[in-house]
């Protein structure tokens, strides 16, 4: 096989990995950064990141588990670089708001409300098993954690969650 | 929280479900416990919210110019260019004489443990892959001897397992998925060392830390987090020597 021959499958393999991912890739940039153009940024360095990189992963079944690790590893990056402050959810630029206006209905933007103001701690685990289908065990993998700690985290998130928005619907 | 699932109380199982609502176990007490009947459905209920609260919308993907990017270079070494391994002989040799590599017997000798680590490291590239296809207890129990070694494998997944020579020894080579790519582990049962030693590669960093009579070596991306890995790894091996 020939080097532009070569060149033009890696490239049709990363386009058709990054075509099955990158509403997940968004998403969960989004949820971790909070911030709609932020999470536009760390996605376009993920994808960098994951061309250069594309011939370490051997087994594209583990394309998705690579891609989010990229996008974990890529908001890290932003947010050391700029030291940014944490979100202040009483206090949100445009950008932040946009990810909470666009809610179907009131009940959904109170919930998206309350998941955005969980702290990352609690956050990210959530979004891990809620939203991209992940196990205990493999969000314990990768947020380099135990199961056990995976489990509280989650068990936690969730009773704050139910706390906050019994708490919006009585008021 | 009882491993059968069948002897929980109500807050062991409320637990389990508001930290997974899959849970499928405690089926014993839920079936007399309204209280638990209850918060199970409030639960799925809530979980249904948050899947969909967390659709957020996407907005169209734009690949950036993918052009003039560079790739790293992870090409594996039976794909390497004669020209390049002839080249990388060429290097070996020049770096033998001047940082004056002994050679005893069958294996090469290094001045000092990190150097033979980091040229271990460069002699096994293929094991530096990122995969979620983690080895079977089987591999796992040939790379690491009962007679070297007991290994807690209850941490992150491994991916690579096997026996390597190291200063002639045999050092179980494994490589596990960290936060930031592959991160390698050497047991090395018989390289006693006083204090922790710093392991500085050209893309990699790590450190051989003392165990008892032997030492592990952690190595990975200059990015990752190695602190909480070298702790579980150090809490997880036992030697047998």
């Amino acid at each position: 096989m020939n080097s532009s021959n070569a060149d033009g499958k890696r490239r049709q393999r990363f386009d058709r990995l990054v075509s099955v991912y990158y509403q997940d890739m968004f998403r969960f940039a989004a949820w971790l950064c909070r911030d709609r153009a932020i999470a536009e940024d760390v996605v376009q360095e993920a994808l960098l990141r994951a061309w250069k990189s594309l011939d370490s992963l051997r087994d594209d079944g583990a394309a998705k588990h690579w891609l989010l690790t990229i996008v974990r590893r890529e908001n890290a990056r932003y947010f050391e670089k700029r030291r940014l402050d944490t979100v202040d959810i009483d206090n949100l630029t445009a950008s932040q708001s946009a990810l909470l206006a666009e809610a179907p209905n009131e009940e959904l933007a109170d919930l998206r409300k309350a998941i955005f103001g969980l702290d990352d701690d609690y956050r990210e685990p959530l979004v891990l098993q809620v939203l991209m289908g992940y196990s205990t065990k493999e969000i314990g993998e990768m947020m380099n954690l135990q199961q056990g700690a995976v489990l509280t985290r989650l068990h936690r998130a969730r009773l704050k969650l139910r706390h906050n928005v019994a708490q919006d619907e009585r008021s | 929280m009882s491993a059968a699932g069948d002897k929980m109380n109500c807050e062991e199982y409320q637990q389990a479900i508001a930290a997974d609502p899959a849970f499928d176990g405690g089926a014993a007490h839920v079936v007399d416990c309204p209280a638990c009947q209850s918060f199970r459905r409030e639960i799925e209920a809530l979980n249904i919210g948050i899947a969909k609260a967390m659709q957020i919308d996407v907005p169209p993907l734009q690949m950036p110019d993918l052009t003039n990017v560079e790739r790293d270079n992870v090409v594996p070494m039976k794909k390497r260019s004669h020209k390049l391994l002839w080249f990388a002989l060429a290097a070996t040799v020049v770096l033998a004489t001047s940082i004056g590599i002994r050679m005893s017997g069958m294996g090469q000798h290094y001045d000092s443990l990190p150097e033979a680590v980091l040229a271990h490291l460069d002699h096994e590239p293929r094991s530096l892959v990122v995969t979620n296809v983690g080895v079977s207890e089987e591999q796992l129990a040939r790379a690491v001897p009962a007679k070297y070694a007991r290994l807690d494998n209850s941490g992150p997944l491994i991916t690579y397992a096997r026996t390597c020579k190291i200063n002639g020894e045999d050092v179980p080579h494994l490589v596990m998925q960290g936060e930031y790519g592959p991160v390698t582990v050497l047991l090395m049962p018989h390289e006693k060392i006083a204090e922790a030693m710093p392991v500085e590669g050209i893309n990699v960093k790590g450190v051989i830390l003392p165990v008892g009579d032997g030492s592990v070596a952690i190595i990975g991306e200059r990015e990752e987090r190695l602190g909480p890995i070298e702790q579980q790894i150090v809490n997880a091996v036992t030697w047998t020597t």
